[in-house]
């Protein structure tokens, strides 16, 4: 930690003024509220501005970032976030704007959004976008609910939702939070879903499946035509998960793959900045045959004037206060206009290529458990080092003192001791270079002194941080009795 | 006497009640352990089926009851010391006691032997 | 790179996908240049009207509070903006030491023991809540005071519609506070959580302790929505306190983003969503931080969950950390009682205003409700003299007939509300709105 809490900090300077007495009568709280009501004391630090400038400014610079870093990290889309979407979203005109102003007094802001919408569909081909959500698990849950709805619309029961044994987590926890069970469906040699097992597990009772493609192995289901045609047959709608579109914007629509809804990351393919794990959004489409069901509101345009409307007396309702992440939708229209469709179709490309190189430059060190051309990300195991007594999580620190972030350890779930890897568009070969070079020096220091590797970060003082004792001895809180 | 289940649980016999824990092959797959949830007393427990929980802070696995019978003591203290199921998983770190339904059941679990032998036919 | 593959193009890398699940022709237009997208989004944005543009009073449940240029500028370093969730502890002590500090500013406010790194605004952190609830006693059966946000309770109806449970709204006193008789008639061992908003929709003050007292006979939990602005001078109540941090810091945005708090007690903290942050120690010895308890979370138990949570809003967690030292307790006391001192000012005048109807008294933290004849007419008018008047409450409140909602913040003057305040004689008695 840096020296010491904000709480132990003290300016000893006058009480902040942000703005001016308002030159209205004090009052009295006494005089208005029963006394129980009333607070007797607010305990909290008195730092200053100086004070807090300093304390915030050594926390940021504490950490690593996609500006300061070469950030790898599988199934994130770690890009570089061009400033023009931070120079946009702190536009007077953008962002401050209250929700409930009269319509008349954001046509630009409702343009802004409707505009999003159409290039979203074009991108995709669904037909219509909701821009509510405002994270990725938002918008599954989203999207489950309408096909929930759907479902309970054609009077149909449905228990369960399939999902591949490679899926996020997300997957199955919203398939709950929309009452359905899980059913976990086999990988099969090529990475991709077992189409036999799929088959099985499909029945009258399936409400959906649930698929992001390309999948977490990076590899592209190139059978998905064949799976749409049996999910449909029994009634049951496709869901894509949009996690891992950096590798196909411009290049394929979900929905001409069979996509019924799904959802975008704006924080990832998008490249709105991740902000410390949010805020982001996690923008749905769907087709014709769903659109009854969209959250409210929704933006309708007529003789050219934009205003809300409370959509279709079938929609799920209301998932979140306003409108969502409106300043996240501004960066991500940003993003759309400047590249285009051929920029967006030449990013995926560098997207693909880049990862492509990192596993075939790395093939000869590490395993690569599905033995072909990737997509946007690669996935290695690091089974091979065991002997040695080195695991995947030991390779990843060990990147920390190459200023590397680690990638995404022991996911998917279907690989031993998995490091995914998504080096992204926005890098260079000369970076690609510098973390191959990193990963094979760790893995010759796997075999000749795995001792070392076992207390990486060696860069950091302190070495590693204990999550064992964070997890046992819970303390989620400043203690200021401990005196510390 | 001390017997094995396939799911990796350990029962100890006594008589017509058994204690039951994790094995030591277990507790080092999991890694440090962070919490146990376990049953209360008087709860029945079923050969096979779940009865607890045991998280590591990256996995959270379920315990399986290798024998069948009603819960008569837990151990309170894993939940200031869950360590205790690495540090010495067959004794500190024993789960729950239980009164067995039928103490002849424990006949279809492995001796030490044959679950060392069950252990290095798995790797 | 291309070589090293043995590939002659990106496009090879692609073969594979059918060509009928390939575009023909890029999906959209050609890219612009930096200037000319800047360009284009300044046209939009001169395309509205800003609250810095307007005499503003609305409020009801998105604050125009000032943002200290500190904050915005803390808050832009680009290594928060462009970092990823702290998974990795190594190398990100940074963030979460802001995160923990941030969990414990909600703390000392709430007088709560554990919370999370945030999540994605108040109304799925109500949601989020009673999802608690009803696992935490298992229990079927949720009240709802009618008082609550609408929004908040629609997003709570949404959360709620795949489970297998009731929830009944419990209608408001005459006063417009929570009615003490109908919650105990309502409240029995089935209801798992009664859920209510102090200060409440209309701004006034509730004393929750009354219901909290109510509920501990019938061991049902009680959640309560607080602005949590309006802790810095009011008493917190409840078992899970939640709401949106969005006054910290977080500007008003067109609605988001803000952030969703959720404080709870630390026997609850296995059953709380979200990322939490906690300390540590390094092989050092050192102090640190690391992400913990993660076995709640999506990515390890998966269907089993506690929720689907992912990216929460953590940036804005971090906002309101900054905010709260920023202000300090004297900062923040001082603009919390402003809010009331100019809320009061505004309640007197309008009080002596004939036409103008006060439903409720004035025990209120910043908004409050009046009435009116024609209150879409009246909003027009005051908006044609450069007023955002409030907003008006009548579509969701039946009860409420020409109900308008009108915020102070700290941000207003005295000159301000008088002019609200004369605007609205003018329009009342001048001819321009007959009533």
């Amino acid at each position: 930690m840096v020296d010491r809490f904000v709480f132990d900090r003290y300016s000893g300077s006058e009480a902040p003024t942000y703005v001016p007495d308002s030159g209205v009568p004090d009052v009295s709280l006494t005089d208005i509220f029963p006394r129980k009501l009333l607070r007797e004391t607010l305990p909290l630090p008195d730092p200053g501005e100086r004070e807090t400038v300093r304390h915030f400014s050594a926390l940021a610079a504490n950490n690593f970032s996609v500006d300061g870093n070469f950030y790898p990290l599988g199934s994130c889309t770690m890009k570089h976030n061009p400033r023009l979407h931070e120079q946009a979203a702190a536009l007077e005109g953008l962002r401050d704007l209250h929700p409930y102003q009269p319509e008349d007094s954001v046509q630009g802001a409702l343009g802004l959004l409707y505009e999003l919408e159409r290039c979203l569909c074009a991108i995709t081909g669904m037909d219509y976008f909701s821009l509510i959500p405002s994270s990725g698990a938002h918008g599954e849950f989203t999207g489950m609910m309408m096909i929930r709805k759907y479902h309970e619309q054609r009077g149909v029961k449905k228990t369960h939702v399939l999902v591949p044994d490679s899926a996020h987590g997300t997957n199955p926890a919203s398939a709950a939070m929309c009452g359905y069970a899980t059913v976990v469906v086999p990988s099969n040699s090529g990475g991709c879903v077992d189409a036999r097992a799929f088959s099985r597990a499909l029945n009258e009772q399936t409400a959906a499946v649930m698929l992001t493609n390309p999948n977490t192995l990076g590899i592209f289901e190139e059978e998905i035509s064949e799976l749409k045609r049996m999910a449909h047959e029994k009634g049951a709608l496709l869901y894509y998960d949009g996690a891992n579109f950096n590798a196909l914007a411009g290049i394929g629509a979900p929905r001409a793959m069979g996509f019924d809804v799904m959802h975008l990351n704006l924080h990832k393919t998008f490249s709105t900045p991740h902000g410390c794990g949010g805020p982001g959004a996690g923008v749905v489409g769907v087709t014709e045959r769903l659109r009854a069901y969209l959250p409210v509101p929704r933006i309708e345009r007529r003789d050219g004037r934009y205003s809300w409307s409370q959509g279709s007396p079938e929609t799920i309702g209301t998932i979140r206060s306003f409108y969502g992440n409106f300043l996240v939708c501004v960066r991500a229209y940003a993003y759309v206009l400047r590249l285009g469709g051929a920029g967006l179709r030449r990013m995926s490309e560098h997207a693909v290529l880049n990862a492509n190189y990192v596993q075939r430059m790395l093939k000869e060190v590490l395993d690569v458990p599905y033995d072909r051309a990737c997509m946007h990300e690669a996935v290695f195991s690091c089974a091979s080092l065991a002997g040695r007594g080195v695991r995947a999580y030991d390779v990843a620190k060990r990147l920390i003192d190459y200023g590397i972030h680690p990638p995404t350890m022991y996911f998917p779930l279907i690989v031993k001791e998995a490091l995914m890897v998504e080096p992204t568009e926005t890098e260079s070969k000369e970076t690609l270079d510098r973390f191959i070079e990193a990963v094979r020096a760790i893995c010759r220091e796997a075999r000749e002194e795995p001792d070392r590797l076992l207390r990486a970060p060696l860069s950091r003082p302190g070495g590693r941080v204990d999550e064992a004792r964070a997890a046992r001895a819970l303390e989620v809180k400043w203690n200021p009795a401990a005196g510390r | 006497m001390v017997r094995y289940s396939k799911t990796h649980e350990w029962a100890r016999i006594e008589g017509n009640t058994a204690v039951i824990g994790i094995s030591d092959h277990a507790q080092k797959e999991l890694g440090d352990v962070v919490y146990v949830e376990l049953p209360s007393v008087g709860d029945a427990v079923e050969t096979e089926s779940q009865y607890g929980t045991v998280e590591s802070t990256k996995a959270a696995s379920e315990l399986f009851s290798p024998l069948s019978g009603k819960v008569i003591a837990v151990n309170e203290e894993l939940a200031e010391n869950p360590q205790w199921v690495n540090e010495d998983p067959l004794q500190k770190g024993w789960m729950i006691k239980i009164e067995l339904t039928d103490p002849q059941s424990a006949e279809n679990l492995m001796d030490e032997e044959a679950y060392r032998e069950f252990l290095q036919q798995q790797s | 790179m291309l070589d090293a593959i043995g590939v002659r193009s990106a496009e090879e890398l692609f073969r594979h996908i059918p060509n009928e699940l390939r575009f023909s022709a890029p999906p959209l237009p050609r890219g612009l240049s930096e200037y000319e997208v800047l360009q284009l989004l300044r046209r939009r944005a001169g395309e509205n009207t800003p609250l810095s543009r307007w005499n503003s009073f609305l409020g009801a449940g998105c604050y125009d509070h000032y943002v200290p240029a500190a904050l915005s500028s803390l808050v832009s370093l680009p290594q928060f903006v462009t970092a990823y969730t702290p998974y990795q502890p190594e190398c990100s002590q940074g963030i979460l030491q802001a995160i923990f500090e941030y969990q414990s500013f909600i703390c000392l406010l709430t007088g709560k023991e554990v919370t999370n790194a945030s999540l994605l605004d108040g109304a799925t952190a109500l949601g989020e809540a009673v999802r608690m609830a009803l696992r935490l006693n298992r229990r079927g059966w949720v009240l709802l005071a009618d008082s609550v946000h609408p929004e908040y309770k629609r997003t709570l109806r949404t959360y709620l519609s795949a489970q297998e449970c009731i929830c009944e709204e419990v209608p408001r006193a005459a006063a417009g506070t929570l009615d003490i008789s109908a919650w105990r008639r309502a409240l029995s061992r089935e209801v798992s959580c009664c859920v209510v908003q102090a200060p409440n929709f209309f701004g006034l003050i509730e004393d929750a302790e009354e219901i909290h007292r109510l509920c501990r006979t019938t061991d049902t939990l009680l959640i309560v929505v607080a602005n949590p602005l309006s802790l810095a001078l009011f008493q917190p109540s409840g078992d899970l306190i939640c709401g949106d941090i969005q006054p910290f810091g977080c500007g008003v945005n067109f609605g988001g983003p803000g952030g969703g708090y959720l404080a709870a007690s630390r026997r609850m903290i296995r059953q709380l969503p979200g990322r939490i942050v906690g300390r540590t120690v390094d092989a050092g010895g050192n102090d640190a931080f690391c992400l913990t308890l993660q076995t709640r979370e999506q990515h390890i138990r998966r269907e089993k969950a506690t929720s689907n949570i992912c990216s929460n809003h953590s940036l804005q967690a971090i906002a309101a950390a900054v905010y709260l030292s920023l202000q300090g307790s004297r900062g923040l006391t001082h603009t919390a009682r402003q809010c009331v001192r100019n809320t009061q000012y505004l309640y007197r005048k309008m009080k002596g205003l004939s036409g103008v109807t006060l439903p409720y008294g004035p025990g209120v933290f910043h908004e409050f409700v009046w009435q009116v004849a024609r209150p879409a007419a009246v909003l027009e008018a005051l908006r044609r003299k450069g007023i955002l008047g409030g907003y008006p409450t009548g579509k969701e409140f039946p009860g409420l007939d020409g109900g308008i909602l009108s915020c102070c913040t700290e941000k207003k003057t005295k000159q301000d509300i008088d002019a609200y305040v004369s605007a609205l004689e003018e329009i009342l008695h001048g001819g321009q709105v007959r009533v």
